[in-house]
């Protein structure tokens, strides 16, 4: 007999500690955040409610929510589209079985560094800078698209096999043409995959950045609540709904159409 | 003991996978079950603890007070009952990999120990300590507080045969459990199911009928869904032909060549 | 000519140049139709210049000058957790509910899966104006946002990883007369644990970037903090607020990743 196996209850012994320090993290941020079951229920009952208050959807405003509506999908494409291109170009300098350590480096940092400041925060000083307009939404969306996409695919760069970009590198190609005929084809499958799942992203954020000033459904949706027209936010809400639905359709038709392996989720 | 009469299972577009399958074992028996793939083996051994319902036909299954229950006609209630004291061994092992290999031994008397208790408290230290004996019959004591991913295939196996040993079973079925091992873990596999058949009926089934031969006190051959041979484990030519057919052949050239050990480590 | 047929060069080139002219044509008209000038970022670049100007130096007094930075930093860390620690246990539950192997009944099943991507597609944006409305502005609307945010974008995935568990290990378990409950208990917990506790890691961070957008339309925190420092053109209180959110972010993804590496490659049992 070993007689280490103790099954008596004193095996829990070890969860209790974590357990203790688990609820009073949470009990602290409770406080912190003034969060009470009072006001969870609360919260629950106004919240649903107030959902029953906007119901029925003003379908004569529908119409107006078309243009917006087409106006955030146009800035999710151009931001998805610009920030794949550029990710690639990041993706290389970042990736070190092509480029130098040192721009490895250089290209390595700015894409952790554009990693760490959310959308959101782009998109303030952006229009900080510029005023309103679509112009600082898809700026910002093309940042957080090289931020994410740079990263992943700068990874699926260096795991290639480096004997075949030796064996290019011996039949007398220069960087250009070991970029193109020897890197894009392999990473080309996750380049769709991931571009098509960061512009399942990028719509979820117009709507959000549309509300802060880059136009689109997520103004009107902002707007709507600020001048209690609930009805017709319930409307751009119901706008809103079937174009993430549809985009996720759509993204899962096409990735599957292309078969990608090793694709996100 | 446990009685087999009539079993048949058709497929909806009318082939017949198991066409009144008949048979008896005793306690003391260690019957192999042979034949072709796709003859209806492992067909037939689910139907045993009922993780398939027959057609038709029944299975009647002793308890350990030695009352007969049909397993086919029974109730969820009465199938879980039943299956407390049915032991069964797996061709993939059919362990939990992420827990210690103690605890998949103690999962054997899940079906014997209240859910309640089972969920909130979970095993108790005497059983901790009768799953240490049951694997030191499989001389695996010295691994019991190890996670059982880390074990090699034939070690798995024995954790198998102390989880079934640990429920105290009587009848214990084998669904093909050397496929997966090399010879020398076969043999020792073997070895230590043939001495569970004293006291409780053994019904396996195999692909290797030298193995057969060997340990089994019986054998039964099913071809076609059909029992077409039931008697001595040593079988003629004549008799291996009949039952294989064109596959024998094939199996012959398979004899020469060595398995590659499976080594299953994660 | 050869036998076998392939596409010749020529072909493919121009197969290739028009749908790049055709791809181009259609960016351009995106970008006239939403105004949107490139070529203007570097033209107009005094404008950041300006801003830049106006930027430096952070101004890092708002730090100890009075509590409301600190407290507004504590605020985004509590509801990125409370939102996950919450949003992630409702989305195990669901898991639960909505996978194959586990919940026999396909009625609860499709209800479950229907609530689960109800969740999914309602936009957070509504999620918060409709809870600031309900609870006030302030953290706790945060926290009930990021609740359905992660129940809405982990349901899901849960409900994937358990039913790709391995399903052998259940079917002995049923074997030996076990019930329902105990084959989860006794199997599918002990598997998925460590993907569940790796994926609420991965939560705590994407929920910690989300707080901070959230602050923005009345989620209190940081983000709330920012925003105001904007709207009164305190541009150096802005950019220290940046770079603490910078910080934060970093810290919080270095944290998880590493405890994430911990718990999938832990190799003994504790």
């Amino acid at each position: 007999m070993t007689g280490q196996a103790t099954y008596s209850f004193k095996r829990y012994r070890k969860f209790v500690l974590p357990l203790i320090l688990l609820i009073a993290v949470t009990e602290g941020a409770a406080i912190v955040c003034g969060a009470t079951f009072d006001k969870l229920e609360t919260g629950i009952v106004k919240g649903l409610s107030f959902l029953q208050f906007m119901f029925p959807p003003d379908w004569a405003a529908f119409k107006d929510m078309l243009e917006p509506a087409f106006q955030s999908i146009t800035i999710a494409a151009l931001g998805t589209i610009f920030g794949t291109i550029l990710s690639v170009v990041f993706a290389v300098l970042a990736a070190s079985n092509i480029s130098h350590s040192w721009v490895r480096n250089t290209a390595r940092f700015l894409i952790g560094l554009e990693r760490s400041v959310p959308e959101i925060v782009i998109l303030l000083l952006l229009i900080a800078a510029f005023g309103l307009g679509s112009m600082p939404g898809i700026v910002s969306l093309t940042l957080g698209c090289i931020g994410m996409l740079g990263k992943l695919l700068a990874d699926i760069i260096e795991e290639i096999d480096p004997v075949m970009i030796e064996s290019m590198e011996s039949l007398g190609a220069n960087k250009l043409q070991i970029i193109w005929f020897g890197v894009m084809p392999q990473i080309i499958p996750n380049l769709v995959s991931y571009a098509l799942f960061r512009f399942e992203i990028n719509i979820r954020l117009s709507v959000i950045l549309g509300a802060i000033g880059a136009g689109g459904i997520g103004y009107e949706l902002d707007y709507s609540f600020s001048m209690l027209q609930y009805h017709r936010a319930f409307t751009a809400m119901i706008v809103v709904m079937v174009m993430i639905f549809g985009t996720e359709r759509l993204s899962y038709m096409l990735r599957k159409k292309f078969k990608v392996e090793g694709a996100l989720q | 003991m446990i009685e087999v009469k009539g079993l048949t299972k058709t497929l909806p577009n009318g082939r017949k996978l198991l066409n009144g399958i008949d048979f008896t074992v005793k306690k003391g028996e260690f019957v192999g079950i042979l034949g072709p793939s796709g003859a209806g083996k492992t067909l037939t051994l689910r139907c045993l603890n009922g993780l398939l319902k027959p057609d038709e036909g029944s299975v009647l299954v002793e308890d350990e007070h030695g009352e007969k229950h049909d397993i086919c006609q029974s109730s969820k209630k009465q199938l879980r009952h039943v299956r407390e004291r049915i032991g069964v061994i797996f061709q993939g092992y059919h362990l939990v990999k992420r827990l210690s290999v103690l605890e998949n031994v103690m999962i054997g008397r899940l079906g014997q120990i209240s859910t309640i208790r089972s969920l909130v408290y979970g095993f108790t230290d005497k059983e901790a300590e009768e799953a240490l004996l049951a694997l030191e019959k499989v001389k695996m004591a010295h691994l019991a507080q190890n996670r059982t991913g880390s074990l090699s295939g034939g070690e798995m196996q024995r954790v198998a045969i102390a989880r079934a040993i640990f429920q105290s079973p009587t009848l214990l079925l084998a669904d093909e459990p050397i496929s997966n091992l090399d010879p020398s873990n076969a043999k020792v596999i073997m070895k230590l199911i043939r001495p569970l058949s004293e006291n409780i009926p053994v019904v396996g089934v195999f692909h290797q009928p030298e193995m057969t031969a060997k340990y089994c006190t019986r054998v039964i051959a099913i071809k076609d869904g059909q029992v077409v041979y039931d008697g001595d484990p040593k079988l003629s030519n004549k008799t291996l032909e009949d039952i294989y057919g064109e596959e024998l052949a094939q199996m012959e050239q398979y004899e020469h060549a060595i398995p590659t050990p499976e080594i299953v480590r994660i | 000519m050869s036998t076998v047929d392939i596409i010749m060069p020529s072909k493919r080139y121009k197969q290739k140049a028009t749908i790049f002219m055709v791809s181009a044509i259609v960016i351009l008209i995106a970008c006239i139709y939403l105004n949107f000038n490139p070529i203007m970022i570097f033209t107009e670049f005094h404008y950041v210049r300006d801003l830049l100007g106006e930027m430096f130096m952070p101004n890092y007094q708002i730090l100890y000058e009075n509590t409301s930075t600190g407290i507004s930093i504590l605020q985004t860390l509590s509801m990125a957790f409370l939102g996950t620690l919450y949003g992630g246990l409702i989305a195990f539950v669901l898991a639960f509910l909505a996978a194959t192997n586990t919940m026999p009944y396909k009625a609860v099943r499709i209800i479950t899966q229907v609530f689960v991507s109800m969740l999914r597609v309602i936009p957070a944006l509504v999620v918060v104006l409709v809870f600031v409305i309900a609870v006030g502005p302030g953290s706790f609307s945060g926290v009930l946002t990021l609740v359905i945010v992660t129940i809405g974008s982990f349901a899901k995935l849960f409900t994937e990883i358990i039913e790709n568990v391995e399903s052998g290990p259940g079917e002995a378990i049923f074997s030996v007369g076990a019930s329902r409950l105990q084959m989860i208990r006794y199997s599918i917990i002990p598997q998925i644990m460590p993907s569940f506790i790796a994926n609420l890691l991965y939560a705590f961070d994407v929920n910690m970037r989300a707080a901070i957008g959230l602050g923005i339309f009345g989620g209190g925190g940081i983000g709330f903090q920012l925003q105001m420092a904007k709207s009164v053109l305190h541009y150096k209180d802005v950019t220290a607020l940046i770079t603490i959110i910078i910080i934060l972010v970093i810290l919080v993804e270095k944290l998880s990743d590493y405890l994430r590496k911990r718990i999938l490659g832990e190799g003994k049992l504790g």
